[in-house]
């Protein structure tokens, strides 16, 4: 769980947006497929693929990509191609500005932070627990690693899961 | 406290036994007041409950046995038709008026009874807790009735149908209005525990559009003085009547508008002739109902500066984003400069906790709780425009669950039924 490689992936995706892309590409990892694909469920980005080098065809990015889809097929995964795989995500505008504004760690790599219960509680509140800045913004995410899998802080409180706090989204 | 004391309590209640248990019916009311009371000296007290206790219960009986009505047969042997008739009608008025003496006894009987302008007889859906079934009413086993339950029922029904034509159509509809359609507890069909929300109030639109004047026009700015000044003249000078068609308004919505001006100071600029002194001024202005400018004015005069920016200020008047008429949508941040800060929500009733400039600029834009940090450099007049912009740079949370395709509900509003 490389948080290095998060804090790269949180400032392409807030760059990507601010020069208006139509898609990105992250490198392809189990924690970043997990948290796209928490970003698409929130609404902040429309497609989630895993490709090669070259982006997917349009029609993908705007359909269930799979691997008999005839003419477009995914490659599959292979112990040969895998290092080279990429998930290629589809940006959100919205009123000509972009659905995903900022994109911030919260941990970082030298300074991971966990939080229980009660704390999330209190950020989804908007209130500062620890050392951390509660949601004070509108349409505010903060995205949890737990061992339920990666989830929105609100879910997390709704479960009552802590985790470990990955990214914070507006 | 002597030591004899015991002793002689001890013979005062053998006393009080002995005579308590004779049957005597005369004294009933002072045995009975006066209990076996060891270790007093004080004398016996009637006892203060009883003080109106038995006069009070002789009255109300009396009164029930004035109406206490006669039986016919009294009525026939002692009385001819006519009067038996008048009689028995006046029992009738007698009766029905005894009942509503009773149904208001509160008012009648207790003249010292509290008066309630909410009476509590009532459940408002808004403000009480919704009346809803017991648990006990669920049942898990019930089910709708299936085909052949059901037949069996109207078999039942029309082997115990009466013979009459009218008895039979009553029994129907009185067997199509209670014959039970599920199988399980009968509360579960009739009074179900609902997971249905009551029904919200009525919404009460409070707040104006951002361009809407308020209602009252009496409502004088303190600030505008200068301009007051203008209005109050017979003659209109010629930068008023340009703010006029520029703006649209007329004098008196002018009048309305919250105009302060807020910085002032000395401006020079130095030239190969010599330093040439301004004096500046910043203003704002806003309507206190959602609308807000700011505007800067130099001149040589001070007054006329202060002019100049005043209707710079109302030039510059654009609608700002108001959560709920009071605060703002979400914490905001904003920047001019090196002046940078910091502008948060905050609930009803908290004030305008912040420096006196964005005071100043809530007051006029009719923002009422809020707090503001100015977190880097502080000056004047880069802290209002820092505001100003941060103001503006507020999103609407409508149009963000827009754009990530989310259904958006403000709970407050659900919760108190748009009364907030």
């Amino acid at each position: 769980m490389s948080l290095v490689e998060l804090a790269n992936i949180c400032s392409h995706i807030s760059n990507a947006s601010k020069a208006r892309l139509g898609f990105t590409s992250i490198p392809n990892s189990k924690l970043h497929l997990k948290l796209a694909l928490q970003l698409q469920n929130s609404g902040f980005i429309s497609t989630v693929v895993r490709g090669g080098a070259t982006p997917p065809p349009a029609h993908h990015l705007l359909s269930h990509p799979s691997s008999n889809t005839p003419g477009h097929e995914i490659e599959p995964i292979t112990r040969e191609n895998v290092a080279s795989r990429k998930l290629w995500l589809g940006m959100k505008y919205w009123n000509s500005e972009p659905v995903l504004e900022k994109m911030e760690l919260v941990s970082k790599p030298t300074r991971r932070i966990w939080m229980d219960v009660e704390g999330l509680r209190k950020l989804v509140l908007g209130r500062q627990s620890g050392y951390v800045k509660g949601l004070g913004k509108p349409g505010e995410c903060l995205f949890v690693s737990t061992d339920k899998g990666i989830m929105e802080a609100r879910e997390c409180v709704e479960r009552k899961i802590g985790g470990q706090l990955l990214c914070k989204v507006r | 406290m002597s030591v004899a004391r015991p002793a002689k309590c001890l013979f005062c209640t053998f006393k009080q036994a002995a005579r308590s248990s004779k049957p005597s019916t005369s004294t009933s009311t002072s045995t009975s007041t006066s209990a076996p009371r060891q270790f007093s000296s004080s004398p016996v007290k009637p006892n203060p409950r009883s003080r109106h206790g038995p006069a009070k219960q002789q009255q109300e009986k009396s009164v029930v046995d004035e109406i206490r009505p006669l039986s016919e047969e009294q009525i026939n042997q002692n009385y001819t038709p006519e009067q038996a008739e008048a009689i028995k009608q006046t029992q009738q008025y007698l009766k029905k008026s005894f009942e509503d003496m009773t149904s208001s006894t509160a008012r009648n009987l207790k003249p010292w009874t509290m008066t309630y302008v909410q009476p509590m007889t009532e459940i408002d859906p808004v403000l009480d807790k919704a009346v809803k079934a017991p648990w006990t009413n669920l049942d898990d086993n019930s089910r709708l009735k299936t085909e052949g339950e059901l037949t069996e029922d109207i078999m039942r029904f029309m082997q115990s149908m009466p013979d009459g034509e009218k008895d039979a159509e009553t029994a129907l509809q009185n067997f199509l209005a209670t014959n039970r359609i599920t199988v399980g507890k009968p509360e579960a069909e009739h009074n179900p525990r609902s997971a249905i929300a009551p029904q919200t109030g009525k919404m009460v639109k409070q707040n104006l559009l951002p361009g809407q004047q308020p209602a009252d026009p009496a409502q004088k700015s303190k600030g505008g003085r200068g301009k007051e000044g203008e209005g109050q003249d017979q003659e209109v000078s010629p930068a008023l009547i340009r703010l006029m068609q520029m703006t649209g308004y007329n004098q008196r919505q002018l009048s309305a508008l919250r105009v302060k001006s807020i910085i002032s100071h000395r401006v020079v600029n130095q030239t190969r002739l010599g330093k040439i002194q301004k004096q500046y001024w910043l203003s704002v202005a806003g309507n206190q109902n959602g609308l807000l400018g700011i505007g800067e004015g130099k001149s040589e005069e001070s007054a006329e500066g202060m002019i100049q920016s005043q209707y710079r200020a109302i030039r510059n008047m654009v609608p700002v984003m108001r959560y709920e008429g009071r605060t703002i949508y979400g914490n905001v941040k904003g920047k001019e400069g090196a002046t940078e800060l910091e502008l948060y929500a905050r609930p009803p009733g908290f004030g305008l906790r912040c420096q006196q400039y964005i005071y100043e600029m809530c007051r006029a834009a009719g923002i009422s709780d809020i707090a503001a940090r100015v977190t880097r450099a502080r000056n004047p007049m880069n802290t209002v425009k820092a505001a100003f912009q941060a103001l503006q740079s507020q999103k609407d949370p409508e149009e963000i669950a827009k754009g990530r395709g989310k259904k958006l509900v403000d709970v407050r509003k659900v919760y108190y039924a748009g009364n907030v």
